[in-house]
């Protein structure tokens, strides 16, 4: 299942908000040679991990294991699109209530086959979920273009901000994802699973 | 309209369609607009021999597509070769830089001018699971690549072939096939376990020891993996899992 972390609820989930650093440390730090700040050696932490910013937790059923998790940030505030990389959009970057930027979606290190694609399976729902509980049409975010085709083939409806552009080396692109109460359909029809997967109690209580 | 527009105005309608026409007769204009002339849309397998959710559209000159089928350039097409060995976009300059071409392989690059094509750009196309594609744009003989366009193709490419992806799951679909994510079998932890260890060599009786089972129970749960994937071997087994990111490369190395 999926959790729903904000600053209110945030300090319940210390432990797991640890581990998801932890894990983001060796996924973009240690594997993809992300340039990005390191806390203390072993925790990735920017400037956006701030009180603004709304974790989704894959977590497993006692809540001790990070299975993987996904950073959202509200458009109206600083985020890494709007900040960093604006220069990716053509037309300005998109801002407003009902639009939110997707960041550090990632699966823990030692998932495996079935396991990690169940884990991208479950952020992927709880990402719609999400959307469709705080009023969410948009998600934007960065990527590597050659990623670009394993994020449409999960299913989302995918716009371009601008061209690709050469960064420090690799190939990125801004994208604008549009959510639909179709998108959840289509998520669960092809995940094969009817069920929702944010944690409702947790959701009460972050509000 | 500059570029990003038209890219921008081509990828809303993909996202709209609804056969693999329209998205034909889309893709033929776009590519105009941005200085090609033909344009390919495959996914890298035997036409003739596999069934079911393939991507197969394109728009070349009739006598390089009858040279193809003619000679089965199909199966060793340098072009194909090379997105195996690249994530990024190339242009046909640049295979000889990703591959070590055969003779055959460079016959296929002198064929191809001769059939009047000029120069080319590929994007690969690889989604966990599937098999690899790309979406090629090309010009006629005497014609250079738009370097210009490369940044537009690239997403041209890549949306246009998510959009054919789609199509096609959806025609298999109505078929009476479900779509593609649920119909892939599932294997229970402990074949998961067992297929994993046989793919690193080991024989049911070490697996039972590394497992805590009995010989019996292992030789079991191997049986009805294979029976979930209908399958007859162990290795179309590992290589059916491994082909559908059940189990990853990583799972077999470590």
């Amino acid at each position: 299942m999926v959790d729903v972390v904000t600053a209110n609820n945030r300090h319940k989930f210390s432990g797991m908000v640890d581990a998801m650093h932890t894990d983001r440390k060796r996924i973009f730090v240690d594997s993809l040679k992300w340039d990005i700040p390191v806390v203390d050696g072993k925790f990735e932490i920017d400037q956006f991990d701030n009180a603004d910013a709304v974790y989704l937790l894959a977590l497993d059923a006692k809540k001790e294991t990070h299975l993987g998790s996904v950073r959202l940030l509200p458009s109206t505030k600083p985020h890494l699109l709007g900040d960093v990389f604006p220069m990716l959009c053509d037309q300005g970057v998109p801002r407003g209530e009902d639009i939110w930027e997707i960041t550090r979606l990632c699966t823990a290190p030692h998932l495996r086959g079935r396991e990690a694609w169940l884990a991208r399976s479950y952020l992927a729902v709880g990402m719609v979920e999400f959307a469709l509980l705080y009023g969410i049409n948009k998600y934007t975010c960065v990527a590597e273009t050659s990623w670009l085709s394993s994020i449409m083939a999960v299913g989302w409806e995918c716009e371009p901000l601008g061209l690709p552009q050469e960064l420090n080396g690799e190939t990125v692109g801004a994208l604008v994802i549009n959510i639909t109460p179709a998108t959840l359909q289509l998520f669960r029809m092809k995940m094969g699973w009817r069920h929702p997967v944010l944690e409702l109690d947790a959701i009460a209580k972050a509000a | 309209m500059s570029l990003v527009q038209n890219v921008q105005e081509f990828v809303r309608e993909a996202n709209r369609i609804s056969d693999i026409k329209e998205l034909q007769v889309l893709l033929e204009g776009t590519v105009r607009e941005l200085g090609f002339d033909y344009f390919a849309l495959v996914h890298h397998v035997n036409i003739y021999q596999t069934r079911g959710e393939v991507v197969y559209l394109f728009d070349f000159p009739p006598a390089w597509t009858e040279l193809v089928d003619r000679k089965g350039y199909f199966t060793d097409d340098p072009v194909h070769v090379a997105c195996q060995k690249s994530a990024t976009p190339f242009t046909w300059a640049d295979v000889p830089r990703l591959i070590t071409l055969t003779t055959r392989q460079e016959e296929m690059l002198q064929a191809a001018k001769t059939a009047g094509l000029g120069g080319g750009f590929t994007v690969p196309i690889h989604v966990p699971g599937e098999y690899t594609g790309s979406c090629t744009f090309s010009t006629r003989f005497g014609r250079e690549v738009p370097l210009a366009s490369l940044p537009a193709a690239h997403y041209v490419g890549s949306f246009a072939f998510e959009a054919a992806r789609r199509v096609v799951q959806r025609m298999a679909a109505k078929k009476g096939g479900r779509l593609k994510g649920a119909a892939r079998p599932k294997l229970t932890r402990r074949q998961f376990d067992c297929v994993v260890l046989a793919g690193r060599g080991k024989s049911d009786k070490d697996i039972a020891q590394i497992l805590g089972i009995a010989d019996q129970t292992v030789h079991q749960h191997m049986e009805d993996a294979k029976r979930r994937y209908d399958v007859a071997t162990r290795m179309q087994l590992i290589v059916r899992a491994l082909f559908d990111s059940q189990l990853a490369f990583a799972d077999l190395m470590n």
